[in-house]
């Protein structure tokens, strides 16, 4: 009822918005006829297959070894011009074993230039570093942030509905989105208590979580994007449980800024992103049948940045790219407590979407670790 | 659930307030006067490296710009451009 409530909203305001804003496409300039694209194309319902391969190298004082080979194609539907699907099944051996999922099977109705409607399984955009930032072949590192990756806080996966889009207002844009979903539940095992399964495909009640994202691109040449967002969930644990009202907040705020200084004839890249989760207090047991409890509010950061000399004249120094990254994830005692790392990282390009990363890593309580990581993207 | 109320109302005030504030002012001319070329080198590079003319036919670039538009939010506008943009330098 209450994303009926939003989605008609977004429609109204959305049709106010075609009336009044200008159509910039008609206002186009370039010499390119923006109505030749359909004519140059075979057919209305077309079909790819993209993707990325990947593999990891590791090595500590004590142990190196080659895995983490994944295999992540994503197909791609356009069956209109409204009408889109997207899904990607991810092949993944990092624990030991292959491990099939499906990350994202997406069904997205265009309603008009400012909204778009979409269902199943989703990569909400919750910051921007899951689903986005942290894309082998558009992470910098061969590594994810503490807090950001296994073990981490803050929505990954989820099923339901939603609604997003984007418009110019000025010399600025804005984005948005809104959605609807299973939200995440609640694990209770002496291990893991109080932290939360991110990627289920079924829900544990009915209980629904809503959650957004609005980001502003304030200047004219899209190089900065500033980003909130939100999840809320009352009920997290399985119905009929103790732990059925345990609910969860979440927030993040992400960065990305993008530039080139001439001087040099470099690409400047900083990014960065904060999150947290407030997470009602509940007992839970030990093995032992004595109870424990603690105050679960995490919160993760990080901040990145990469130089690349892309405009150089010599094609080996051109392609390489320095990066470095520091993040903290600040966590309950019971999870291991508060952890920090470093990253440093020398990446060589062998194609737009083709990487070689050497990332050298430290992190408090864990031995310094070299990753090298292969990515190939198709 | 009072929580969860005062975010979601809160949300809509602010997207309502935002959209009608917004109805005030169009998309700037200096905006609406960039070119495909353009719009590629700004937008694309945001995240990844930006695939250069070529890499795809002119059937796989229209389905990368929609593919774009979902995953990013990129204005309608910039999609189609980015979109004519790459395929002229197939033709």
């Amino acid at each position: 009822m209450k994303l009926l409530l939003i989605i008609c909203l977004l429609l109204g305001c959305s049709s106010i918005l075609s009336a009044q804003i200008g159509d910039s496409t008609k206002a186009n300039d370039d010499s390119i006829p923006i109505k030749d694209v359909s004519e140059v194309l075979n057919g209305k319902n077309n079909f790819a297959v993209f993707g990325n391969a990947e593999m990891i190298y590791f090595a500590d004082k004590h142990n190196n070894n080659f895995g983490e080979v994944n295999f992540k194609p994503i197909f791609l539907w356009k069956l209109s011009e409204k009408l889109f699907v997207e899904a990607e099944p991810e092949f993944e051996t990092g624990g030991g074993s292959l491990d099939i999922g499906l990350e994202y099977a997406n069904m997205c109705y265009i309603v008009n230039p400012y909204l778009t409607l979409h269902g199943g399984r989703f990569l909400p955009k919750f910051g921007a570093y899951r689903g986005r930032m942290g894309e082998a072949f558009i992470n910098r590192f061969s590594t994810a942030p503490v807090g950001f990756g296994d073990g981490g806080i803050g929505a990954m996966n989820e099923v339901g509905v939603g609604a997003q889009g984007g418009f110019g207002a000025g010399s600025a844009k804005i984005n948005y989105e809104l959605y609807l979903s299973n939200g995440v539940q609640i694990l209770t095992d002496e291990e893991n208590a109080g932290q939360f399964e991110y990627e289920a495909y079924a829900a544990n009640s009915s209980a629904k979580t809503v959650g957004g994202r609005i980001g502003l691109l304030p200047f004219s040449n899209s190089s900065l994007e500033i980003a909130y967002s939100f999840q809320n969930k009352t009920k997290t644990g399985e119905k009929g449980s103790a732990y059925e009202n345990i609910g969860v907040n979440m927030q993040a705020f992400d960065l990305n800024y993008w530039g080139h200084i001439k001087s040099i004839k470099t690409d400047v890249r900083i990014i960065g992103e904060w999150k947290h989760q407030k997470v009602d207090n509940a007992v839970y047991y030990k093995a032992d049948s004595t109870t424990f409890t603690f105050n679960n509010s995490p919160t993760a950061y990080y901040v990145a940045g990469s130089i690349r000399p892309a405009y150089l004249k010599n094609v080996i120094l051109r392609n390489i790219e320095l990066a470095a990254r520091y993040s903290e994830f600040k966590r309950p005692e019971h999870w291991g407590g508060d952890t920090n790392q470093f990253a440093f990282s020398l990446d060589y390009w062998l194609k737009w979407n083709t990487v070689i990363k050497f990332t050298y890593q430290t992190e408090k309580n864990i031995d310094n670790a070299f990753y090298g990581q292969i990515v190939f993207g198709f | 659930m009072k929580t969860k109320n005062i975010i979601i109302y809160a949300l809509v005030s602010v997207i309502s307030l935002g959209i009608i504030g917004i109805n005030s002012c169009e998309v700037s001319k200096k905006v609406q006067a960039k070119t495909g070329t353009q719009l590629w080198g700004e937008n694309c590079g945001r995240c990844h490296n930006a695939p250069g003319p070529g890499e795809f036919n002119n059937t796989n670039w229209d389905i990368v710009g929609t593919h774009m538009r979902i995953r990013t939010n990129i204005t309608e506008t910039e999609e189609k451009k980015i979109v004519a943009y790459l395929i002229s330098t197939n033709n």
